[in-house]
């Protein structure tokens, strides 16, 4: 039981890093299915560049550099140049999926995965037994999220930025009215989240493994998308989601452990899935309630950018 | 007329733009561009039986993409191509394997049909989500793209793994020889005339009957067309149901055609692909044909390029991935233009 | 004192703009406007939809770019486009459609777009609440603070509008039409506030489309057509009404041939009534409770109502478009309570629906599918209304002639075969929806153009002319005018009295009692969702201003 609690943990923390990316992508109006492309260049780029390097710092700090360069050109993309949010969103992915398994090959030369060294640092260690074994052996990212869920609250839900963020994403002509220009507006609710996704990708590769491996994020993007709709936006909501589907992965990885051999592993791998269309359906009953009510307003709402 | 010309233009100078960012890529990260282009072309044109290797991979992704392009014509993106691709074959296969001794024509088409009511499924449960409760299909075709993977990579490991099999991944018995359409090339003049049936009925039926015209509207604009009185959740559940079903016939024609067997995890990109071919054929039958052929040849080709260089096959992800990026941009004029209806509205 | 011509004395003008002009593509929405307005006296800008008012507001305000020339505020010149700009120099915007977004409280609202200083960067609800108590004041104090803005009624929303407009220390005030959403009695209240205003030295420039409207509150007026400015500013007590109409609508419009419309033989019968019907609240408006309504052949049935009173459950509903909870629909004599709707189209219900861009066309579909849509519904129902067509039975080349013979018998199997084939003929739509629009005078270049590309006049012609087709027993008009010009709007009454006369029912929904009062053989009021009061002609304005807000229950 410990053990599921902790490997929950681990398996939380990258989610809810890019969760609360997709929390911040929604509110500014921007269905952001880029997440997963940005999450995997930032598990590569910390990788590459740790290892090369033998700093994990530096490797962190190349990975949010290489995120907010990929975020700035997504928005240039779907912003200043018109293209379709969700088309580009899917191809930012394609981009990054694709384009770090070719770098694996073309710069280092090995396919599958790349070994390292570096690691994230560890605070608490040590624990083998009872309570000890949830906090123990959790990257500094693990203990940060919390933290970090707490100022994107306090951004979103009680700053001056976030009531502008919000008027964007709902409204954008009252954003104009205010003197706001949603486009730079989107650009910064961006570049956020690509900070954020570079560390969720970070976590993934050095926080809890050691290595980087082709399409390692294996569909957490898309799932973190799903925690920021079933958590209603709402970062809090979003974390707990995606503690919730953190959760499921680690029963998921007990049970490749234990129960093989009556449930194939197959099914278990499926859980989030399914439970990610049960949260689209329930977000979706959602927000169509929360759209009826503006109906007045869908007229008057600007085409896209 | 002239406007469709000017998008088509403006598509070919994104693709264009796509290779020349990605043939950067490569270059910075020191690939020969000049030998990767004549490895395409070779893999593609020239080499002996590349351009039947060209037309093989062009036929699952035109039938796959023909799918997106109903579902867009009604509005929808149905992005779950991949599954319900998966789901046709591995329907096909459950036939073929469980009805061996079956007289060969019968089987076929049984098994045919099953991978088109598969696919249908597959599309029409997120279909009916979205017409029912306005669940987003966009993420809901997607996970079941996921789900409809681990079905396959369970069917290949489990209950439909070849026990005489001794390769690392798992793959299904073969079937029959006497099922099989083509030969291992893939192609075969039942094949083509199949495929190009199956695309002028697809054309008829989207510009010629008054389903395809009923689509359309809704597909434009939904409100409008249920004050006319149309039934938008039949057309929809229509739409998303041809599209699965294109996309399960297109597994179909893949078992009966080169594969012969399942392997897990074949043709992860067909899905995705077909979706970008689906919007660089402008969202149209004959477009998405050209489109489809093009891709098919540099799917060849990168299989075809570790003969003549070391370019890891991921490039071609990334040249699909730019393409998506940046294929629905829309240029200056169009965007002014737009801005400025916008604002004639409003005002 | 009239506006002052030259130089600008050293009072400047409250705010002076020079050669303003703006183009939305091909569309020149201003063209060389300069206007100077005198400091503290209320100034009313009228003209045509489509004239360039709500632009030039946009301009003054800095939400628009001019393409050519400056703004000036208080003296000081603005930057093309600069929002802040304009708010700095002293002027504060009221715009046509509600600036607050709906999920916002109306303390986050006002701290979103007031844009007073001292706030903080990051703050707590309480904080807010204290900073805005006092704003808000008479639309019911700290109370309304933590309300949604969504759940505010219109004429609070409208009055927030305007304190957040004032939230800063403002000089000028601009209003873009802000009565178009309001009763008569919120109305004289927004008048006497800004009376007020004026009084305390606030210049008000204010963008009115009711003649009545501008002759009660303005000091000065200005009018606007096809982007220039025709007349003023000029006192109002200069200017006679007469004058002030023709500067509006400009040269007399070459009016519309009368339209022909068949006659329909039915005589006292009942094409549409609805029983007792009440049908749940959708989220933005009351749903309907006990509605009786009958509409005979050869009538128009106004009616009248403030927006948000039920009107909208009312045509959807009639529509087939959202369920009722009780009572019963009979469409020319049929039960059609649980019909699809495809069935009362069939059985000759048409709809003018309220929003011609978004429910009326498909912006972005060719002219010719639009105005085929209702051939789409139905296979067996609408076509015996349509005898298919042929191609070449009907085509310009070819008068119907008797044909004999082999020609007979092409023409039954093509019959036929038009009737069981599942294709269709793309020619035989197109030269349907050709014959149509030309019967409605709809201008277009091309077929295959999108309706996005027509004004909003030619939509609505292309509206009616899918509408009123040969199959059409009843009509629900509803804002059937609603933002058209001049020539177009009585168009549209022409057509409507048209059908009556033909033997139609034709239920016209309206927010404009003058349109109402002209039309209307009777009038129904609607208030919460209900029929509160019955009218026949001659209609009593006060009578009915009364039924409209609820003051006769």
């Amino acid at each position: 039981m410990e053990q599921i609690l902790a490997t929950t943990l681990r398996s939380a923390a990258p989610l809810v890093l890019v969760a609360m990316a997709g929390v911040f992508a929604f509110r500014a109006g921007i269905f952001h299915l880029g997440l997963e492309g940005l999450m995997i260049a930032g598990a590569f780029a910390t990788v590459a560049v740790g290892d090369t390097t033998g700093s994990v710092e530096l490797g962190v700090l190349a990975a949010i550099g290489v995120c907010l360069l990929l975020s700035a050109l997504y928005w240039w993309v779907i912003g200043p140049l018109g293209a379709n949010v969700i088309i580009a969103g899917l191809g930012l992915t394609s981009i990054g999926l694709g384009g770090t398994a070719y770098a694996l090959g073309a710069i280092f030369d090995v396919r599958g995965s790349l070994f390292t060294d570096v690691v994230l640092p560890r605070p608490v260690t040590g624990s083998t037994s009872g309570a000890g074994v949830i906090i123990s052996e959790h990257s500094i990212f693990v203990w940060i999220t919390p933290v970090i869920v707490l100022a994107a609250w306090v951004v979103l839900r009680r700053s001056r930025f976030g009531l502008r963020l919000a008027a964007v994403g709902e409204y954008p002509f009252a954003a104009r009215s205010a003197g706001v220009n949603p486009s730079m507006v989107r650009l910064q609710a961006l570049l956020i989240g690509g900070a954020l996704c570079a560390l969720g990708g970070a976590e993934l590769s050095v926080g809890a493994l050691r290595n980087f491996t082709e399409n390692m994020t294996n569909g957490r993007g898309f799932i973190a998308f799903v925690a920021v709709i079933f958590g209603a936006w709402h970062p809090i909501g979003a974390a707990f989601a995606g503690l919730f589907f953190g959760f499921a992965d680690a029963i998921g990885i007990q049970s490749q452990i234990n129960i093989t051999e009556r449930v194939p592993r197959e099914f278990v791998l499926m859980i989030p899935f399914v439970l990610t269309i049960f949260a689209v359906w329930l977000g979706g009953l959602w927000r169509r309630r929360s759209l009826e009510a503006e109906a007045g307003y869908a007229e008057l709402r600007e085409p896209d950018f | 007329m002239t406007s469709g010309l000017r998008r088509a233009a403006s598509t070919v100078v994104l693709v264009v733009v796509s290779f020349l960012i990605t043939a950067l890529i490569l270059r910075v990260s020191g690939y020969s561009v000049g030998d990767v282009l004549s490895g395409i072309i070779q893999g593609a044109i020239t080499a002996t039986g590349a351009s039947t290797s060209s037309i093989r991979w062009a036929i699952p992704l035109l039938l796959i993409a023909l799918g997106v392009v109903i579902g867009f014509r009604a509005g929808f993106f149905n992005i779950g191509g991949q599954g319900q691709f998966y789901m046709g074959a591995c329907s096909a296969l459950a036939i073929s394997l469980g009805w061996r001794e079956g007289p060969a024509g019968l089987v076929i088409l049984c098994g045919t049909l099953a991978a088109m009511l598969a696919g249908v499924l597959w599309s029409l449960f997120p279909g009916w989500l979205r017409v029912r409760f306005g669940t987003d299909e966009v993420l809901t075709t997607l996970m079941m793209s996921f789900i409809g993977a681990l079905v396959l990579q369970y069917l290949t490991a489990g209950p439909m793994r070849n026990p005489q099999g001794t390769g690392q991944t798992a793959a299904s018995e073969r079937i029959p020889e006497a099922f099989r359409l083509t030969g291992g090339s893939g192609v075969s003049l039942t094949v083509l005339l199949l495929v190009a049936g199956v695309t002028v009925l697809v054309w008829l039926v989207l510009e010629r009957t008054r389903f395809g015209l009923t689509m359309t509207l809704v597909g434009r604009n939904a409100t409008m067309a249920r004050w006319q009185g149309i039934n938008v959740r039949r057309v929809g559940l229509g739409a998303f149901a041809l599209s699965g079903a294109l996309a399960g016939l297109a597994g179909a024609v893949e078992l009966y055609g080169p594969a012969a067997r399942l392997v897990t995890g074949f043709s992860p990109e067909v899905g995705f692909t077909a979706v970008v071919v689906a919007l660089v054929g402008l969202l149209n039958v004959w477009g998405t044909v050209v489109a489809a052929i093009f891709f098919g040849g540099l799917q060849a080709a990168i299989l075809f390029l570790p003969i003549v260089t070391d370019l890891p096959p991921p490039a071609l992800v990334l040249l699909h991935g730019m393409v998506a990026f940046l294929v629905t941009i829309k240029f200056r004029a169009v965007r002014r233009r737009r801005a400025a209806q916008a604002e004639a509205q409003a005002g | 004192m009239t506006a002052p011509s030259g130089p600008a004395p050293a009072g400047a003008p409250a705010v002076r703009c020079r050669s303003l002009g703006v183009s939305f593509g091909a569309v020149r929405a201003l063209h060389g406007v300069s206007l100077e307005l005198a400091p503290g006296r209320i100034h009313a800008l009228v003209g045509q939809n489509g004239a360039g008012k709500t632009t030039l507001a946009k301009v003054l305000g800095g939400l628009q770019v001019p393409d050519t020339g400056d703004v000036h505020i208080a003296g000081k010149e603005i930057p093309p486009g600069d929002v802040s700009a304009a708010k700095a120099a002293g002027l504060a915007m009221v715009h046509q459609h509600f600036s607050l977004p709906p999920s916002f409280t109306v303390a986050e609202a006002l701290e979103l777009t007031a844009a007073r200083p001292g706030g903080r960067a990051v703050y707590r609800r309480g904080d807010l609440q204290q900073r805005w108590r006092d704003d808000v004041a008479e639309i019911g104090g700290t109370a309304a603070l933590s309300t949604r803005i969504r759940d505010l009624p219109v004429e609070a929303r409208q009055s927030l509008e305007i304190v957040r407009a004032l939230a800063t220390e403002a000089s000028v005030l601009l209003l873009d039409e802000p009565t178009a959403l309001l009763t008569p009695v919120a109305t004289d209240a927004l008048f006497e506030r800004l009376r007020h205003l004026r009084d305390s030295g606030v210049t008000v420039l204010v963008v009115l489309h009711k003649l009545r409207e501008v002759a009660a509150v303005a000091d000065t007026v200005s009018v606007l057509r096809d982007g220039e400015l025709v007349l003023g500013p000029a006192e109002m007590s200069e200017v006679s009404q007469g004058r002030l109409s023709d500067a509006i609508v400009g040269p007399a419009d070459h009016a519309d041939d009368e339209v022909g419309v068949r006659a329909i033989a039915h005589d006292q019968e009942t094409l549409l009534e609805l029983a007792g019907v009440s049908s749940g609240e959708s989220a933005f408006e009351p749903g309907l409770s006990g509605v009786d309504l009958r509409v005979e052949a050869g009538e128009i049935v106004g009616v009248a109502g403030v927006e948000g009173n039920g009107q909208r459950s009312l045509v959807s509903v009639i529509a087939g478009l959202s369920p009722l909870s009780e009572g019963s629909i009979h469409i020319d004599g049929d039960e059609m309570t649980a019909a699809a709707p495809a069935r009362r189209r069939m059985r000759g219900l048409r709809l003018v629906p309220f929003d011609r861009n978004t429910e009326g066309v498909s912006q972005s579909a060719p002219l010719w599918l639009n105005q085929s849509a209702l051939r789409l519904i139905g296979r067996e129902g609408l076509e015996t209304l349509y005898p298919p067509r042929r191609g070449w039975v009907h085509s310009v080349h070819s008068p119907g002639s008797s044909d004999r013979g082999p020609r007979q018998m092409a023409r039954l199997l093509n019959d036929w075969w038009q009737r069981r084939s599942p294709l269709i003929s793309l020619r035989q739509y197109k030269w349907q929806a050709t014959q149509a629009m030309d019967r409605w005078r709809v201008r277009y270049d091309n077929v295959t153009q999108p309706a996005e590309s027509l004004s909003g006049g030619n939509i609505q012609r292309l509206i009616l002319s899918r509408e009123l087709d040969s199959g059409l027993e009843a009509l629900v008009a509803a804002q059937p005018t609603r933002g058209l010009d001049f020539a177009a709007t009585e168009f549209v009454r022409r057509s409507l009295r048209g059908l009556r006369d033909a033997g139609a029912g034709v239920l016209l929904i309206s927010s404009d009692l003058d349109e109402l009062f002209e039309l209307s053989d009777r009038l129904l009021v609607m208030y919460g969702g209900q029929i509160v009061a019955r009218f026949d002609g001659p209609y009593d304005r006060r009578a009915v201003g009364d039924a409209m807000t609820g003051a006769v229950r």
